[in-house]
């Protein structure tokens, strides 16, 4: 027969009972295709800085330089004015830009920047950059000379306002001489090459009637290795890699909220059909007395799966496409996509996430489909009410086997590197929870009976009542324990592993300070040399080694000052002592570097800088690898000689307090918090999220089973209230039977979230050397528990009182 | 592959629609064995209809289950219109069923989602068969609920869900019908109507029929009554009696007991 046909006659019948499935298959899927959606949708397009020229030509991309988000390396000043003359001589070019970029900023007379810009902002330009846009000039003309700067008309200056541009240096004297329509600050190019470092970006302005695949093709020929040609949409690589980031942070809680999702989904679709099986034994039966083979029943079981997941996957495709975009803004407000992102929809995603969600139906309904084909006809003779078998030999072999690998996932979280460890400590829980599942049938009745013997003894006709009744509905017990254990079991580990992991950073980096204060940059990209000089202490300055293997991170200090504020800093060998200035060229530059750095890259360094030049560095001191916040540290005379867009991120302050323009005060240990701060706010509201999400997903589950146990149990309570319990005693009966089995699911997650959360205790203590407090939020987990008990108690308590009514 | 010959014919090619040889069953292991079944051996005539009485528990059911390849005995063997049930594989059993028998139980003969018109159509459904319309409507004219085609068990009497599952018993023309206390949920009235039934198609359609009961007035529709009392063939009446000779006939089995 067809089997979709009978399958959609039951699929009606039994609506209430698949509704459980339909809603987890039907959000899972709207999660899966909203994620996907966003994660494939691209970045936030071509930067509009860029919009209006066909063709750029980018740096070359280093060796390694995935996964640091850092700025590739720039072209040498050579370099860049032979493939400006090269580019130039492309038929069809008109001109080529050298774009150059500073931190720019007006400050107002008494010292204060106007405006908020973003840390490491980079808002001036040379004059030319701005027929990049391109920026149409509003008043005025554009600048001359050094002392000359167009700006944003958004600022509301007018032509011939003397105003002070905030450099890396510090307050410098302009004139505006005109406005834009765009935002920044642009000079001249000249001016602009002196403040700037290299050039990482050429832009091509095409004459009339050019064709820009005829001029890329051409720029690429003309460039060969030395850059990479973007036109079109491929342009999008020149957004600024902090956004590469904030992307890279959105994929990774995109992609967890997906994984969550699809390992829910298939958990409560699973139990939801399993459940459904075992109360249909009996039509089951009839169906093979019938003449039905095993087979048919379970392709049967396949075609209810289907009908249910094209239906539940159709909808939450369909709700996906339609969140997509709001779930979108959503991720940019908190952080996770860059500003100017929208999801886009795309058909084939959409295809791909149907797909998926009917897949996971099919798979949720497999094991169901396989206990349903061992029925033997015989059982629709029988009563179906008792449900005491033991669990199958299988099931408890794979319960063990997950079970075992969740605790050597735990253990191994003990001994990774902390990068992989959260992602170890996702893969303990859903091995953990899969495992302790598999065996609640085994499991539960002992813990029953050990639970309630105080109660069977003394209790009264309640107490003995739920007691038995959980006992002899043992599947039914397991599969309400079963979801309350995977939302605690989660929340919990969630929840402790993110608090755990957060807190010993912070203490060990604001203990390791001695400074009475850190001075950081307040609505400004960083401190300039200028508010530097005011604030007696150890300044750090940042830049980027580009090597010919991964970029390094480098910060020019004051040798003396720093090693006075860092009480962490271990000097392996050498001394800082022998930092160079960077003003000699050649092997007079002493650097100091972390182990690691001096493993791989030898005692002397070729390494190019911000600026394009390419210095050999002499290692002149080796630190341990974890007492450095950088790889690399240098005079900070070095780093400016070659960064002049270089700005100060932080200054430890040791002597008397002073005003810092565009900067404020914060405590070491304060500073050490925020540095960390964006980042702990980020994985916080991750953390919610799938909190959220995977609590919302069980609770459903835990309603649904109960709803379906309590419709069926319509009977049992008759003969309950026909043998003379009250109604009152029957309700206690339900609520009795629901507050143990969630507490017994709260108990169970509790256990399975502990092995993993000591296994990151273990880690974080063997890595950092200072013991780690276990910390278990308890308002999420107490949330969750209560959550679930009033979704279960509604869930079985209302149906129950209904039926009583009814009957 | 159900047949499509007429029934009469078909019984008459194939003389005995179910033996039993020496057929024990056993259950449980160890210490706490059970024998339902103690060396039956029994054959039924094609076109007769046989009442299987006796106490509770003197094994008339397991006599049942194991006539129909329900459940697999313990020893002896059980043969189905000709063809012998040992070594027969759970699919094989099932098609084997699935063609030559069919059933009725006291309840939940009907599968809920289903309305009575798929219902019967559902043994012809699951051979693989698209079912005739017109066949399922004759089937249930056969036992007089035509006009409830559509509806669906649960907007069904109890007589009408009976004779739902003995239109779906009959569908694909068997060669031996079982039924296992047919008439234990229904009254009195509703009985007498049910079994006529049974009877009617034993008369015209030379259905073979074999009835569980524990209801001497359901015994007496039968030509031959056969009497178990732990697991044995205790007494047989071979001629239709009343319902009087067949209660007293039980009674004398009682006190043996």
């Amino acid at each position: 027969m067809n089997p979709l046909i009978f399958a959609l006659a039951t699929v009606r019948e039994r609506r209430t009972a698949l509704a459980g499935s339909f809603l987890a298959l039907c959000l899972g899927v709207a999660i899966l295709s909203a994620s996907a959606l966003i994660l494939l949708s691209g970045g936030s397009g071509v930067p509009g800085r860029y919009a209006g020229t066909p063709v750029l030509v980018q740096a070359p991309k280093g060796a390694a330089t995935d996964g640091t988000f850092l700025d590739r390396a720039p072209w040498s000043p050579q370099r860049t004015q032979q493939l400006t003359r090269d580019l130039a001589a492309v038929p069809g070019v008109r001109e080529v830009v050298a774009d150059r970029s500073f931190p720019a900023q007006a400050v107002r007379d008494d010292g204060q920047p106007v405006g908020e810009q973003r840390e490491r902002a980079r808002e001036g330009h040379g004059w030319s950059s701005a027929a990049l846009a391109p920026y149409a000039m509003g008043e005025g003309r554009p600048p001359t000379n050094g002392q000359e700067v167009a700006v944003s008309q958004d600022l509301d200056l007018p032509v011939g306002a003397r105003i002070s541009l905030l450099t890396a240096k510090g307050p410098e004297p302009f004139t505006v001489t005109g406005t834009v329509d765009g935002p920044g600050y642009y000079v001249t190019d000249a001016r602009a090459a002196a403040l700037s470092g290299g050039v990482r970006v050429l832009g091509l302005l095409t004459g009339p009637g050019a064709d820009r695949r005829a001029v890329a093709a051409a720029a690429a020929k003309a460039v060969g290795a030395s850059g990479t040609v973007l036109t079109g949409d491929a342009r999008e690589a020149l957004a600024p890699v902090q956004d590469e980031k904030t992307r890279w942070i959105g994929a990774q809680v995109l992609s967890a909220m997906a994984a969550l999702s699809g390992f829910v989904t298939v958990f409560v679709v699973s139990s939801t059909f399993a459940f459904t099986v075992a109360q249909r034994r009996r039509e089951f039966g009839l169906l093979r007395t019938v003449g039905a083979t095993p087979k048919q029943l379970r392709r049967m079981l396949y075609g209810e799966a289907l009908a249910v997941g094209a239906v539940a996957a159709g909808a939450g495709v369909t709700l996906g496409a339609l969140f997509a975009p709001a779930l979108g803004d959503v991720l940019v407000d908190a952080g996770f996509q860059p500003e100017g992102f929208a999801a886009r929809i795309q058909l084939p995603v959409l295809a791909g996430a149907f797909g998926i969600g009917v897949l996971v139906a099919m798979a949720g309904v497999w094991a169901a489909a396989r206990r349903a084909a061992r029925t033997a006809p015989l059982d629709a003779l029988r009563e179906a009410a008792v449900d005491d078998r033991p669990p199958s030999r299988a099931r408890l072999f794979a319960g063990i086997g997950f079970t075992v690998a969740g605790c050597a996932a735990a253990v191994g979280s003990a001994v990774v590197d902390p990068a992989d460890m959260v992602s170890l400590a996702l893969l303990t829980a859903v091995t953990l929870i899969t495992g302790v599942t598999l065996l609640t049938p085994a499991v539960v009745p002992p813990l029953v009976r050990l639970v309630t013997r105080p109660l069977a003894r003394r209790g009264g006709a309640v107490a003995l009542l739920v007691r038995e009744g959980m006992l002899t509905a043992v599947r039914r017990t397991a599969s309400t324990v079963a979801p309350v254990l995977a939302t605690v079991g989660f929340v919990v580990l969630i929840t402790g592993n993110t608090q755990t992991s957060a807190h010993p950073y912070r203490t060990e980096e604001a203990v390791s300070v001695r400074a009475e204060a850190a001075v950081v940059p307040h609505g400004t990209p960083g401190l300039s040399d200028a508010a530097v000089a005011r604030v007696q202490g150890a300044a750090l300055l940042p830049t980027v080694l580009h090597t010919d293997r991964a970029p390094l991170t480098a910060a020019g200090i004051d040798p003396g000052s720093f090693a006075a504020v860092n009480s962490r800093l271990k000097v392996v060998s050498g001394s800082l002592d022998g930092l160079g200035d960077g003003l000699g060229d050649g092997l007079g530059d002493g650097v100091a570097v972390t182990e690691s750095v001096r493993r791989t890259l030898g005692p002397t360094i070729r390494a190019t800088f911000e600026d394009g030049r390419t210095e050999t560095l002499r290692v002149a001191a080796v630190l341990d690898d974890r007492s450095s916040p950088y790889q690399v540290l240098m005079g900070r005379a070095a780093v400016r000689a070659h960064d002049p867009a270089a700005l100060t991120e932080v200054v430890y302050r040791t002597g008397p307090r002073t005003e810092v323009p565009g900067g404020h005060e914060v405590s070491p240990a304060a500073h050490a918090g925020s540095a960390d701060a964006e980042e702990d706010r980020l994985v916080w509201v991750f953390t919610l999220l799938l909190v959220g999400l995977s609590a919302g997903y069980t609770a459903l589950a835990v309603a649904n089973t109960l709803l379906m146990a309590t419709a069926d149990r319509r009977a049992d309570f008759r003969v309950l209230r026909l043998s003379g319990a009250t109604v009152r005693q029957v309700l206690g009966v339900v609520v009795g039977e629901t507050v143990f089995v969630v507490a017994l699911g709260t108990l169970l997650g509790g256990l399975v979230a502990l092995p993993s959360l000591l296994g990151i205790r273990a880690g974080l203590s063997g890595l950092l050397g200072v013991p780690v407090d276990l910390v278990v939020p308890g308002v999420p987990v107490l949330g969750a528990v209560g959550a679930c008990l009033l979704l279960a108690l509604a869930g079985s308590v209302l149906p129950t009182r209904a039926a009583l009514r009814a009957g | 592959m159900p047949t499509t010959t007429h029934p009469a014919a078909h019984s008459a090619l194939s003389q005995r629609p179910v033996e039993l040889t020496s057929v024990t069953k056993r259950y449980g292991t160890g210490g706490s064995t059970v024998t339902a079944l103690d060396d039956v051996t029994l054959s039924f005539a094609p076109g007769t209809m046989t009442a299987v009485m006796g106490p509770s528990g003197s094994g008339k059911s397991t006599l049942l289950q194991c006539a129909a390849g329900l459940d697999r005995p313990t020893s002896g063997s059980v043969a189905l219109d000709g063809t012998p049930l040992d070594g027969l594989d759970e699919t094989a059993l099932t098609l084997l069923r699935r063609d030559r028998v069919g059933f009725v139980f006291q309840a939940f003969n009907l599968v809920s989602a289903l309305t009575a018109a798929q219902n019967v159509a559902l043994p012809l459904l699951l051979a693989g068969h698209r079912p005739d319309p017109a066949a399922v409507t004759a089937a249930l004219a056969e036992v007089g609920i035509a006009d409830r085609a559509g509806h669906r068990p649960s907007q069904l009497s109890g007589g009408q869900q009976q004779r739902v599952a003995l239109a779906r018993a009959l569908v694909t023309r068997p060669a031996v019908l079982f039924a296992d206390e047919p008439t234990g949920a229904l009254d009195t009235h509703t009985s007498r109507a049910v079994l006529a039934l049974l009877r009617g198609l034993v008369d015209r359609h030379a259905q073979t029929v074999i009835m569980v009961t524990h209801d001497p007035a359901a015994a007496s529709w039968a030509d031959r009554v056969i009497l178990l009392a732990d697991g044995r063939i205790a007494d047989e009446i071979t001629t239709r009696s009343g319902a009087e000779t067949i209660a007293s006939r039980m009674a004398v089995l009682e006190e043996r007991a």
